[in-house]
């Protein structure tokens, strides 16, 4: 899922410097399950803002199940009218959901959105995707050199690779020393010979952001939700 | 025992009730001691008194649901026992003893007089068990109750043949009296039959009648040879050996024909009598014997020698008319296919035992014809006839209760019988149905064993008996007191069935942590989608409650909610600049009531696996200059991974204060070890200090 982890302290304070009521949003998904944005470290942090900044400003919490969604934003739509700023704990994308749907309500960051990544083992994540769009680890016995190579090298690797290690550092395994490995035990190394062609790596950002439409999901024109009104942001 | 105490009783600071909200699958369950209980005593409830030391506590949970408390803690065949879980791990918790221990450690308020509600007197015949209870009961109600005892104490069986070595009197008396203090009136030397009849109460203006009149006539078996001189019964030998002196002239080989407590009390009273030599002879074989298992231990340690599968054929008598001895035949089977009582023999097999008194203990009875000559209808066994929901009898306005309809059986199943008839006369004189109890809720189950596994095994502690040879001597009470200390770590062994966490559905994300962190298993993967809590199993410790990112897991009992009020509580009576706070493990030595030192609140919890970083941080909010935490060593601790967890979350803690610029060295973590213990002075000079390191611990 997506991994992240709470912004330094001093760094959320100087953006909530300027307002005084802050509600600090949690969600109830991915940053929940990381550890870095359920309940409890909405607690966490109301508490130590409470330490630090309690005496000129007032803070209050708030969940949601996902705050990329704009239904379940909107359980939360009486708690953000009445506060000045809210602090997300949702990844970017959480944040960005409000300020699209809810323009009118003044939004920060509590967290940087790290990675995509799995636990290796209770609450140890380890990143292991880029969303690159076009996977090709079926042909790197399921290990993705995009996001696990320093180089993101395609076809083998780098001289770099010594005991199975990255050049980069003794903590970080070789991907492909590890692909290697696998397709052998799974007795499929002749797969190593098939060449990953080269990537169009300028489609990432260059082409826009980028956007998946299921044709045949969408709803009929009459049941659309309307997009919520743009509004005055408050201070 | 309970001392009139001020009328400014604090509040409980904890509370050791249970949510009851239900459990996963919708319905809710008794814990299997409070579902063995026939009272339905909140056993569960006073084990966690008790095991933080809170025996004021301990006691007002006993004495809710329990008259007769005094006497049971001393008494009680302890059926709680028998279903308490604790038994699969190794033994259960020794519930009777601490009940005693909370009854004389405990202090209430005096019991007062209860205002009386209702306009109707109610009479209570019979101050047995049953009795005292119906009439306890429904003067808590509000009725006004006069309870009719024919003998000169009221107690019943309780007092005029329970062993004063088992029972000492006082016992009883300490019961009695708080139930007349609730305003029972109650008259002894009154008998029915002799001195008033039912039309007598009725003209009198009694509007419900109770005829608790128990079992108090020894059944005598229709032997030959039951007629000689020393052919005794067994209750008139226990009244007088506990009242009247009775002791026996050298070399009297007793013979004692019974298999039930009964029995055994007779044999143990023989003993302290002078008998030269004692034997039990019984229908029942060794695994059958109704007897409890620790009487009959305690009775083969005072030398008494238990006979089992015979069955009385006759008493052998010379021609003097001296008893020589009882002739028994060897017994088959005691019940039939029906587990109805239908003795079979070897008419061939015969054994004689020799003895020159024989007492018979096999069974007690009541001729109740003087209650049906009043009119009350009697069965064909010469019971009577009763409806055995309402206790009602086949005359208006009169019920009955106890072993006088139920049969024999022990005092608590007496008392459940006296409360059942109590409800039922105030829904009667109510007019009421809905005030009849409400159905009965199911026990828990037995606990998977894969859960059993993980528990950390502790011995069980019981009271010491005075030895064998100082008990035969004389009829002094035979159990020692089992002690505060010992009392407290018994208490701890208690597993608080179904008072642990339960999973809160609609927040709950599935996120595995839960079923990580669980030491006992308690969390399992149910179907490809969804973890569940089974919080049957659930022994209560506490980490997945601080562990949960979706804070879903809810506890159903108070003691982690209240957390935070007892922090509020404990900061808002110091006004200091330099106070700390402590949060400790309530079975921790310094977790005495009254040690709250200068500027040092204790916040108190059972196990600081309980204790979350939100906890620490918000001792800070509240003004705290530095917090600590002391929780038990590994070996100590009755759960498992405790001190681990609660070390997580004051590094979490640390983390917070650092970038708040607070310094990491105002939380500590101190570990109770016995052999090293912490002070209160010791932790103050540490924080005086500003010491970072931790205190070593095993």
């Amino acid at each position: 899922m997506i991994k992240g982890e709470r912004k330094p302290l001093p760094e959320i304070r100087k953006l909530i410097a300027p307002y005084k009521k802050v509600l600090i949003l949690g969600c109830n998904t991915c940053t929940a399950i990381c550890f870095a944005g359920g309940e409890k470290e909405v607690a966490a942090l109301a508490s130590t803002l409470r330490i630090t900044d309690g005496k000129d400003k007032v803070f209050t919490e708030g969940i949601v199940r996902r705050q990329c969604e704009k239904e379940y934003i909107l359980e939360a739509r009486k708690q953000m009218e009445e506060a000045d700023v809210i602090v997300s704990l949702a990844c970017a994308l959480g944040v960005q959901a409000v300020v699209e749907h809810f323009p009118q309500f003044d939004i920060l960051p509590g967290l940087n959105t790290s990675f995509l990544g799995i636990p290796m083992e209770h609450a140890v994540f380890n990143e292991k995707c880029i969303a690159c769009g076009d996977c090709i680890i079926g042909l790197t016995g399921g290990l993705c050199p995009f996001s696990r190579c320093a180089k993101s090298l395609f076809n083998g690797p780098c001289g770099g690779s010594v005991g199975g290690r990255c050049e980069i550092s003794k903590d970080v395994p070789c991907v492909w020393q590890q692909i290697l490995d696998r397709l052998k035990s799974l007795g499929r190394l002749t797969v190593m010979e098939d060449v990953v062609p080269i990537r169009d790596w300028v489609s990432n950002s260059a082409k826009g952001p980028r956007t998946i439409v299921k044709a045949d999901m969408k709803l009929p024109e009459p049941l659309k939700v309307e997009a919520s009104s743009a509004g005055i942001i408050k201070r | 025992m309970s001392k009139t105490a001020s009328s400014n009783m604090p509040a409980p600071v904890t509370n050791f009730g249970v949510k009851s909200f239900p459990f996963p699958d919708g319905k809710d369950y008794y814990p299997p001691c409070q579902f063995g209980c026939p009272i339905r005593q909140d056993a569960r409830g006073y084990m966690a008194a008790i095991a933080q030391g809170d025996f004021d506590q301990a006691k007002q949970i006993v004495l809710k649901d329990n008259p007769l408390a005094t006497i049971l803690g001393t008494i009680c065949g302890h059926p709680c026992e028998t279903k308490c879980r604790r038994g699969k791990v190794e033994h259960p918790i020794s519930i009777r003893v601490l009940k005693r221990v909370a009854v004389e450690l405990g202090h209430v308020p005096a019991p007062t007089k209860i205002e009386t509600k209702y306009a109707e007197k109610i009479a209570v015949v019979g101050a047995g068990p049953s009795g005292l209870t119906a009439a306890s009961d429904l003067a808590k109600m509000g009725y006004s109750v006069t309870l009719f005892e024919r003998d000169q104490v009221a107690g019943g069986i309780v007092q005029n043949y329970v062993p004063i070595y088992r029972l000492p009197r006082q016992f009883i008396k300490n019961d009695v009296d708080n139930i007349a203090a609730l305003g029972v009136q109650i008259k002894t030397g009154s008998e029915l039959g002799k001195h008033f009849s039912l039309k007598d109460l009725q003209n009198q203006g009694y509007k419900a009648i109770l005829l608790a009149l128990g079992l108090p006539q020894s059944r005598s078996l229709p032997l030959p040879g039951v007629d000689a001189k020393d052919v005794m019964l067994a209750l008139p030998f226990l009244k007088s050996v506990n009242f009247d002196g009775f002791r026996f002239p050298p070399n009297k080989h007793v013979i004692v024909v019974g298999g039930g407590n009964v029995a055994v009390d007779v044999a143990r009273s023989a003993r302290r009598a002078g008998a030269a030599a004692i034997h039990m002879v019984c229908l029942e074989s060794r695994e059958e014997i109704p007897a409890s298992p620790w009487e009959i231990k305690e009775a083969e340690e005072e030398g008494i020698d238990i006979n089992c599968s015979f069955g009385p054929r006759c008493i052998l008598v010379d021609e003097g008319g001296v008893v020589k001895g009882l002739e028994c035949k060897g017994v088959k089977s005691v019940f039939d296919e029906q587990k109805r009582f239908n003795p079979t023999f070897y008419e061939d097999k015969i054994t004689a035992f020799t003895g020159n008194i024989i007492i018979v203990a096999i069974g007690q009875g009541h001729d109740l014809s003087y209650v049906k000559d009043m009119g009350v209808a009697l069965n064909q066994r010469g019971q009577m006839a009763y409806n055995t929901d309402t206790m009602a009898t086949s005359m208006e306005g009169i019920f009955t209760c106890g072993e006088v309809v139920t049969g024999p059986g022990n005092a608590v199943q007496a008392m459940a019988s006296g409360r059942k008839a109590a409800l039922s006369m105030h829904s009667y004189l109510r007019k009421d149905a809905r005030l009849l109890p409400p159905p009965e809720k199911s026990a828990l189950k037995e606990l998977d064993p894969l859960v059993i596994e993980k528990i950390k095994k502790h011995e069980r502690r019981e009271p010491e008996l005075l030895p064998a040879n100082e008990r035969v001597a004389n009829f002094d009470f035979i159990e020692k007191p089992l002690g505060a200390e010992n009392a407290i770590q018994e208490a701890r062994r208690c597993l608080t069935c179904g008072a642990g966490a339960q999973q809160i559905d609609d927040k709950c994300i599935h996120c595995i942590t839960c079923f990580r962190v669980c030491p006992y298993g308690v969390p399992v993967i149910e179907s490809p989608t969804t973890v569940h809590i089974r919080a049957e199993e659930c022994q209560a410790c506490g980490i997945c409650v601080g562990e949960c990112p979706s804070r879903a897991i809810d506890f159903r009992s108070y003691r982690i909610d209240e957390i935070n009020d007892r922090l509020e509580a404990a900061l808002k009576h110091g006004s200091s600049r330099s106070s700390l706070v402590g949060f400790l493990c309530s079975y921790h030595p310094f977790n005495k009531r009254d040690k709250d030192a200068q500027d040092v609140h204790l916040v108190r919890t059972s196990c600081v696996a309980k204790i979350e970083k939100r906890h620490l941080l918000k001792a800070f909010e509240l003004g705290a200059q530095g917090v600590f935490v002391a929780g038990c060593t590994e070996s100590d601790c009755a759960y498992q991974n405790s001190y681990y967890w609660a070390q997580q979350r004051l590094q979490a803690a640390k983390n917070s204060l650092k970038e708040i610029g607070l310094g990491e060295d105002k939380v500590k973590l101190y570990r109770h070890d016995p052999s090293q213990p912490v002070t209160l002075e010791q932790i103050h000079a540490d924080f005086a200090k500003g010491i970072t390191a931790d205190k070593p611990g095993k």
